[in-house]
């Protein structure tokens, strides 16, 4: 199931940014990540939903009462917010190379931005589960001395997944600095 | 004990092999020793009862009669040996296996019967070198020499146990080696030491009683002594014990941590000296601090005092109890003086503008609210997260730190460089976003501290997250080198230059 808030906010209103929003450095170009992670997590939470519905089908099969299939309705309805939640999930997360840091962005209602300098960088982490293989994604982690660094970028295609890695430990090793 | 089992081959410093060296032949004895302790009791009560002709009965073994009973005693007390000549072998076999070596940039370990280990160390990797001695190790004089190097896990390197001599010797060696220091002849030399502190023994009392702790043990047992007045039983009391251990527990070793506690400074770093039954010198490189926060609990306000604690790369990953964790404290309680001196010295340039005094703006960090001495504070509408202290909450920047404001009740100011910075971050939620605010994260490495300036204006936050980064990046870039000595010489730096100078008139 994707994590996310209770109720979803409404769209922020229209208009131009302000210079001074956190969320969005000037003069980097943004890149999304790929929406087959959407798809992905959809199916996965598609399962879930289907396990439910099976064990939803069992009072309703075996008694002859009528009210287990309102939660049909219900499991459908939460299915749909779930799909539309992923979505939106999903296309809020942004990853943008400077000349010397990472960004990496994430979240709509509870906004987050990571700015890892290439200099600090310790490894690079890069996984794909079966599925995520299954869709050719991969993640994408850098990890620097502080446990709190957390600058994963999940659902890359597997070819920027790889050269996003070399460039990474490429610019590591040309900024290092010690601790 | 059975000190006298183990084999006393091979003295330690002379394990032959190119430089390989042995720690103490004690060792295995010292660090099992509540096991032996536990096996020489048992093993001294029945040969004892079995020399009196087992004529006593051992709850143990039951004695039908003078015959059977030997044979038993025999059959016993034979497989007890046995078992007891097996471990004694094992310890002894893991003994020798147990050697270290150290060159000019590296230090390396060997260890394991069963399954080896080869840690190799870089020196100039090296964040902190401890040397602490269990209360057993110091009875025989023998010390632990732990070095911590940056790593995630149990990343550090212990020798134990060595002879004290040895154990300084070692330190020293390594210090020069991390410090890139040039030196002649087979010892190296140690480098001068500058007491200046010191937490006296009554201060340190006080500062325990007057802890969060005390206070939650006396509200404790006033309400169970009151449920036992009001109920006219003693049932109550039972309620008491568990309490009063585990805060006991907490309080007693805060004071075992922090008594007799001193620090010293030397070219080498912080030198901190501190325990009553397992003292520890703990000896922190110059530059090895990634983050400093003044404390101060509620009860010391009166009396001005501050608690010191720092990030160490290496420190943060080791176990930590709700106390604390005893490496991380640079300063267990002092005066505000004390406190700005021990902080003076591991961030010594606090890059402040030219018209300004270093302890002006520390100060203003340390006691004001709202916005001054450069401070910006919390807006008004993150009272609505932070009902009291959102008009401490606030940042400053300086040339070289980030100093953050927190806390109403229990003070609090970190201090970050900007060169030590690892990472940053600004997040929002919900409500944090309807009221124009966001919360800004520096990430440090672990350790008892985790930099956030909460609930900052957007903008503000937005400006902050550039600027740092940007601070960052050129702090790195200007970086000095790992090795604190190269390039300086042998001259070593003077230490006074470092400590802050008393605005006039204070």
């Amino acid at each position: 199931m994707a994590v996310g808030p209770l109720s979803p906010e409404p769209e922020q209103s229209t208009g131009p940014r302000r210079p001074t929003d956190p969320f969005d450095a000037p003069a980097v170009v943004w890149r999304p990540i790929s929406a087959k992670l959407a798809t992905a997590r959809r199916i996965v939470t598609g399962v879930m939903a289907a396990v439910l519905a099976l064990l939803l089908l069992v009072p309703v099969l075996v008694t002859d009462l009528t009210w287990p299939a309102w939660g049909f309705l219900l499991l459908a309805g939460a299915y749909g917010w779930a799909w539309w939640l992923i979505g939106r999930q999903v296309s809020a997360w942004a990853y943008a190379e400077r000349s010397e840091e990472l960004l990496v962005r994430s979240g709509r209602l509870w906004r987050r931005i990571v700015v890892v300098p290439y200099g600090r960088l310790q490894y690079v982490d890069v996984e794909a589960g079966p599925l995520a293989r299954a869709f050719g994604i991969a993640s994408v982690q850098l990890h620097t001395a502080s446990a709190g660094t957390d600058s994963r970028i999940p659902g890359l295609e597997s070819t920027e997944a790889a050269t996003l890695r070399d460039r990474l430990t490429e610019r590591g090793q040309a900024q290092l600095a010690g601790l | 004990m059975t000190v006298e089992s183990v084999p006393q081959a091979g003295r330690p410093g002379h394990a032959g092999e190119a430089g390989w060296q042995r720690v103490h032949p004690l060792t295995p004895a010292i660090r099992s020793w509540q096991a032996l302790a536990v096996v020489g009791f048992f093993l001294a009560r029945d040969l004892g009862e079995g020399w009196l002709g087992g004529d006593r009965s051992s709850p143990s073994v039951p004695v039908p009669g003078r015959e059977v009973g030997l044979r038993v005693w025999l059959a016993g007390g034979g497989l007890i040996v046995l078992v007891l000549l097996a471990v004694l072998a094992f310890m002894a076999l893991s003994w020798r296996m147990t050697r270290y070596r150290i060159t000019a940039d590296t230090l390396e370990l060997r260890r394991g019967v069963l399954f080896r280990q080869h840690r190799l160390a870089q020196l100039d990797r090296l964040q902190a070198v401890d040397v602490s001695q269990p209360f057993l190790a110091r009875l025989f004089g023998l010390a632990r020499l732990t070095v911590e190097v940056a790593g995630a896990g149990a990343s550090s390197i212990e020798l134990a146990f060595l002879t004290e001599t040895v154990a300084q010797d070692l330190r020293n060696r390594l210090l020069a080696g991390a410090a890139g220091l040039e030196f002649s002849g087979e010892v190296a030399p140690e480098a001068p030491e500058h007491y200046w502190l010191e937490v006296p023994l009554p201060r340190l009392v006080a500062s325990i009683l007057l802890s969060g702790s005390t206070a939650m043990l006396l509200v404790t047992s006033l309400g169970l002594v009151a449920v036992m007045v009001a109920s006219g039983s003693l049932a109550a009391a039972a309620g008491i014990v568990p309490t009063a251990l585990g805060i006991g527990g907490v309080l007693w070793s805060r004071f075992t941590r922090g008594f007799g506690f001193r620090v010293a400074t030397s070219p080498d770093g912080l030198r901190l000296r501190h325990g009553l039954l397992e003292t520890r010198t703990q000896t922190v490189p110059p530059g090895r601090v990634q983050a400093v926060r003044l404390s101060q609990p509620l009860l010391w306000r009166r009396l001005d005092w501050w608690q010191v604690e720092v990030n160490v790369a290496g420190y943060g990953t080791r176990r930590s109890d709700s106390s604390g964790s005893s490496e991380t404290t640079l300063l267990p309680v002092g005066t505000r003086a004390d406190a700005l001196a021990v902080t003076a010295f591991v961030a010594p340039d606090l890059g402040v503008g030219a018209g300004e005094h270093p302890r002006v703006v520390v100060d203003a960090g340390l006691d004001d609210v709202g916005p001054g001495h450069g401070f910006v504070a919390s807006p008004p509408a993150a009272r609505w997260f932070d009902w009291i202290s959102w008009r401490r909450n606030g940042f400053r920047v300086t040339r070289t730190v980030l100093l953050i404001r927190s806390g109403m009740m229990v003070r609090r100011l970190v201090m970050v460089p900007h060169a030590r910075t690892q990472s940053l971050a600004v997040q929002q939620g919900p409500l944090q976003r309807r009221l124009g605010l966001a919360s800004f994260a520096l990430h440090s490495t672990p350790g008892p501290i985790s930099p956030v300036a909460a609930h900052l204006d957007v903008a503000v936050a937005a400006e902050l997250l550039e600027a740092q980064a940007e601070r960052s990046r050129q702090a790195r870039a200007a970086a000095g080198p790992e090795r604190w000595m190269r390039g300086v010489g042998t001259a070593r730096p003077d230490d006074s230059e470092l400590r802050p100078s008393p605005p006039p008139g204070h």
